[in-house]
C-alpha cells in the first residue's frame, strides 16, 4: 500500500510541474515557428500552383487546341448557319466561336482551375 | 477584437482548443502551449537534458504535435500527448547522438556528493532525481512522468523489459529514500523548479 501511495505521490510531483519564468517568451518562440512554417507553406502552395498554371497552359498552347478549336469554330459556324434557316436567334453562336480569343479565355480559366485544385491538394496534403 | 478572442481562447477547455487547432486555428495552439510549455520542458530536463536541449526538443515536439493534432482523439490529456511526443523525440536525439545505449548500464554514476551537498535539492524532485544513474531517471520520468508502461518505455528506449523494469525499481528505491526519509511531511510543499 504504501509503494502504491508512494507512486502516486509521484506521479502528482512530476504532473504538477511549476511554470517556468520564460514560459510566455517560449510559447512566443514555438508561435513564431508555427507562423513560419505557414508562410512558408502558402509560399509553396503559390509556387506550385502558379507552376502548374504554366504546365498546364503549355500543355494547351502546345497541343494545337487553336487549330482544333478554329476547325471547331468552323464546324460550328457551319451548324449556326444551318441553325440561322430554323431561327435567327442562333446568331450568338457564330460570334462565341469566331476568332482565337475563346481560346485564350479557356486557357486561362484552365490556369487558375489547376493552379486552384493543385493548390488546393497541397494544401489537404 | 484580437483582445477579445485571446480571452475567449484563454477561458476553453484542451480538448476544444485542440478542435480549433485542427481547423488551422493557430492561436489556440499557442494557448496550450503556454498552459503546457513549462511542465513538458521541466519533463525533459527531468529527464536529463540540458536546459537549451530541453528547450529545443520540446519546441519540436509542440510543432510535431500541431502537425499531427488530428490524431489527438482526447484520450488522456493533452499534456500527457504532448509530453510522450517530446520524450519520444529527445530519446531519438540521444540515439542520433549515440547516448542511448549509455542508459542500458546497470549503475552508471550519479553526482552523489554534488546531491548530498545540497540540503535542498535532497527534498525535491528534480534535485532527487539527480541522484539516479541516467538510465533510471530516464525509465523513472518516462514511466511516472509520461505514463508509458514498462513495455512502452521498453520499446521506446530499445531496451530489454527486464532492464527497464530493474531501472525503475532501483530508481524508486532512491527517490523513496530521498523524498520521503522522515515521513515525506515537507514533499507537498517544496517541488523543484525545473
Amino acid at each position: 500500500m504504501a509503494e502504491v501511495d508512494f507512486e502516486r505521490r509521484l506521479e502528482r510531483l512530476f504532473a504538477d510541474a511549476p511554470e517556468l519564468p520564460d514560459a510566455a517568451a517560449f510559447a512566443g518562440r514555438v508561435e513564431r515557428r508555427l507562423n513560419t512554417g505557414w508562410t512558408a507553406r502558402r509560399w509553396l502552395i503559390g509556387a506550385a500552383g502558379v507552376g502548374g498554371g504554366i504546365i498546364g497552359a503549355s500543355q494547351i498552347v502546345m497541343s494545337n487546341l487553336v487549330q482544333r478549336v478554329e476547325s471547331a469554330g468552323d464546324s460550328a459556324k457551319v451548324l449556326s448557319a444551318g441553325l440561322t434557316q430554323i431561327t435567327p436567334r442562333a446568331e450568338w453562336l457564330t460570334s462565341l466561336y469566331s476568332g482565337g480569343a475563346v481560346v485564350w479565355i479557356a486557357s486561362a480559366l484552365a490556369i487558375v482551375a489547376m493552379g486552384f485544385a493543385l493548390s488546393r491538394v497541397i494544401e489537404e496534403l | 477584437m484580437a483582445g477579445a478572442t485571446q480571452l475567449r481562447i484563454a477561458s476553453l477547455h484542451d480538448v476544444e482548443l485542440c478542435g480549433l487547432a485542427a481547423t488551422g486555428e493557430r492561436r489556440a495552439f499557442g494557448e496550450l502551449v503556454r498552459r503546457h510549455g513549462s511542465s513538458v520542458r521541466a519533463l525533459l530536463r527531468r529527464m536529463g537534458a540540458q536546459p537549451s536541449q530541453a528547450d529545443d526538443v520540446a519546441q519540436d515536439a509542440f510543432i510535431t504535435a500541431f502537425e499531427r493534432i488530428t490524431d489527438f482523439r482526447g484520450e488522456g490529456t493533452f499534456a500527457g500527448w504532448v509530453k510522450r511526443i517530446a520524450a519520444r523525440l529527445y530519446l531519438k536525439r540521444l540515439q542520433r547522438e549515440r547516448r542511448l545505449g549509455e542508459l542500458a548500464a546497470e549503475s552508471a554514476p550519479a553526482d552523489e556528493g554534488q546531491v548530498a551537498a545540497d540540503a535542498e535539492a535532497a527534498i525535491d524532485l528534480d534535485g532527487a532525481l539527480k541522484a539516479l544513474a541516467p538510465g533510471e531517471r530516464v525509465c523513472v520520468t518516462l514511466c511516472f512522468g509520461t505514463g508509458l508502461s514498462h513495455a512502452e518505455a521498453a520499446e521506446a528506449l530499445n531496451l530489454p523489459l527486464g532492464t527497464v523494469k530493474s531501472h525503475v525499481k532501483r530508481g524508486l528505491d532512491k527517490l523513496r529514500a530521498r523524498l520521503a526519509p522522515a515521513g515525506g511531511a515537507s514533499l507537498e510543499g517544496r517541488r523543484g523548479n525545473g
